[in-house]
């Protein structure tokens, strides 16, 4: 296959901390295909939104920076790219999207000004030309009076109607990459499904690939192609989404299935990690997870997993799938399929 | 109907927006005549988007905002026939659970002052040693060491927070709870951890749960019954089953279909299609 869109190899994004260094991002590694969408899931405090700024290389300086890695954007590295470089890139090729429209829009200017300055600062005229496109854009995302948002300021919109409009924004200069960072976890279901459900149709229409971050796995099994999990700065599990959900093969990834509140569990006690995600500045030296897995033995506290394929799009960080480990329990394959029958329960 | 620990008849809680330039005010009804019972030892949970009036409701319940009109009977007593002592006891029988761990616990106090201060309120406890002990109790309840009590908030994650903030409610023995989005700031391998104690207490100590939430998901796991509200107004209730499997109204439909499902996956092959 062609070069991919984006391939990001061994980033390492790291942050000063009076407690030490915190390695947000350790050693991460993925790529998005043309007009398809990765998921990166996780929870709080496992670098998912680093990884993104890191992208964009909008880390907050001068305590974050980026120690090493490569971000190969249709081929060439952003890490070489200069400052102004860099600007032409952002919200041009690459735009992104964030979890508070509030705060990503400026409260002092109108919505129109806001969009034709998105584009301007991209060459764009200052026009009533590039006004109009404005107004095409939003009614394209959806609000049902563009020319009268136009004129609005953002606190006269809804949660909703301002994601669209961040959407609108993102969309100006056709980006062949949308970035959007927990996008629709401020909102409520009902309105987050019709932005899910216009994402979908725009990158349909306009085929970027996006990069979807969120923590509700719902969501990845709507929009994403493949899943990446996240775990302590490192990906511990990659996979088409279809494979992931048919049988998630890392002991995280299996917890995280395994402790959704369902109806089917009514009753039960829900499955549940143990103990608390680590701090950035002390990772467990060896597998990040072992202090918290079931599945645990003394090599996983001195030996840090290899990444591995376990088929041949998947990719697994966990001793229990590595024949090369010495002393790997004798039943390590059976334990792996006990804990596979812990499917997640479809909701009916 | 009997065994109701509390029953809401006709609530209505109006906010005024402005003030016109004749005194003429315009009002926005945040509840408009809502009426449902909470069975004794059973969860209801309320559900609703947001400015649907869920909060307005469970902060009425708590005697913390006074309704408009409408009357809120507390086992079998109306709150507007208690007066004095009589009144301030409820604030023993009912205690709240916040979503946000970082923000409804005082930083400036330890875990063991933010504990007992409650204790000393209600006069539970004969004196600071047993306060102690009843305190290192409610820890080891909620599942955090005793060494946690002369510790401060900020020393903890947010599943540990909301674990004092449940033992910091339980302190003063409730009866009732009302629980306003407590796992929505929480992650998933933490929420289940917070759901599996909320359940564990409620067969314990035998409490009544009024559950304000979005999320669907934690409704059909944790409520037996089920309130939907949208604009202030009651839109349809029942069990879980009734609301999950039969919904009559479209607005249920709808919040229902917008849950995102695992087995609506995203079809690999779209994307390629837009290329």
């Amino acid at each position: 296959m062609a070069e991919p869109l984006l391939r990001v190899e061994d980033l390492r994004t790291y942050f000063g901390t009076p407690r030490g260094t915190a390695r947000a991002v350790d050693g991460v590694s993925f790529i998005i295909e043309k007009g398809e969408t990765l998921a990166l899931v996780g929870e709080s405090g496992c670098g998912k939104s680093m990884t993104a700024l890191s992208v964009l290389q909008l880390v907050p300086e001068p305590a974050g920076y980026i120690e090493s890695g490569r971000i190969l954007f249709n081929g060439v590295d952003l890490l070489d790219y200069t400052w102004e470089q860099m600007r032409a890139i952002r919200g041009k090729e690459i735009a992104m999207i964030f979890q508070e429209p509030m705060t990503s829009l400026n409260p002092t200017f109108t919505i129109g000004w806001q969009l034709v300055e998105t584009m301007a600062v991209h060459g764009a005229p200052r026009n009533t030309q590039t006004r109009r496109r404005a107004e095409e854009l939003l009614a394209r995302v959806g609000l049902h009076e563009p020319g009268q948002a136009l004129r609005q300021y953002p606190h006269e919109l809804s949660g909703g109607m301002r994601q669209r409009v961040m959407i609108a924004m993102a969309l100006a200069n056709e980006p062949d990459l949308l970035i959007a960072d927990e996008p629709t976890t401020a909102l409520d279901v009902t309105v987050q499904a019709q932005i899910l459900d216009l994402m979908r149709t725009l990158q349909k229409e306009t085929g970027m690939a996006m990069l979807l971050i969120t923590h509700d796995l719902g969501i990845v099994s709507e929009m994403a192609n493949h899943v990446a999990v996240m775990y302590a700065g490192q990906i511990v599990e990659y996979a088409p989404t279809r494979a992931l959900f048919r049988e998630p093969q890392h002991p995280y990834t299996q917890g995280l299935f395994a402790s959704r509140p369902t109806r089917a569990h009514r009753g039960q006690d829900l499955a549940t990690l143990e103990g608390t995600v680590p701090q950035a500045t002390a990772w467990p030296p060896a597998c990040r997870f072992a202090p918290r897995c079931p599945f645990r033995w003394q090599t996983c506290a001195t030996v840090a997993p290899n990444y591995l394929n376990t088929a041949p799009d998947r990719l697994v960080r966990c001793h229990l799938y590595d024949p090369t480990i010495p002393d790997r329990p004798a039943n390590a394959e059976h334990r792996v399929a006990a804990a596979r029958a812990v499917k997640p329960e479809v909701a009916s | 109907m009997t065994d109701a620990l509390l029953s809401v008849r006709n609530l209505v809680k109006q906010f005024p927006l402005r003030k016109g330039l004749l005194g003429a005010r315009a009002w926005k009804r945040a509840v408009d005549g809502v009426s449902f019972d909470v069975q004794c030892g059973q969860t209801l949970a309320l559900v609703g988007e947001s400015g649907s009036g869920k909060s307005t409701i469970g902060l009425m319940l708590l005697d913390l905002l006074a309704p408009t009109s409408g009357e809120i009977i507390y086992d079998g007593q109306p709150f507007s026939a208690r007066r004095g002592k009589d009144r301030l006891a409820l604030r023993r029988e009912m205690q709240v659970v916040f979503q946000d761990p970082y923000a409804s616990l005082n930083g400036r106090m330890t875990v063991r002052e933010t504990l007992t201060e409650g204790m000393i309120v209600h006069h539970i406890g004969a004196n600071a040693a047993e306060r102690e002990e009843r305190a290192a109790n409610l820890l080891r309840q909620v599942s955090l060491a005793p060494d946690a009590l002369d510790r401060y908030p900020h020393e903890f994650s947010g599943g540990q927070r909301q674990r004092i903030a449940i033992a910091r409610a339980l302190s003063v023995e409730p009866r009732f709870i009302v629980l306003d989005e407590p796992t929505s700031a929480l992650d998933a391998s933490v929420q289940s951890q917070v759901l599996n104690l909320l359940r564990r207490l409620q067969r314990d100590f035998g409490l009544t749960y009024l559950f304000i939430t979005h999320n669907l998901d934690v409704v059909g796991y944790l409520a037996d019954e089920v309130v939907v509200m949208e604009a202030g107004k009651i839109v349809e209730c029942g069990t879980v089953d009734q609301i999950f499997d039969h919904p009559q109204q479209e607005y249920t439909r709808r919040l229902l279909l917008s849950i995102p499902q695992f087995d609506r996956e995203a079809d690999p092959a779209r994307a390629l299609d837009a290329i």
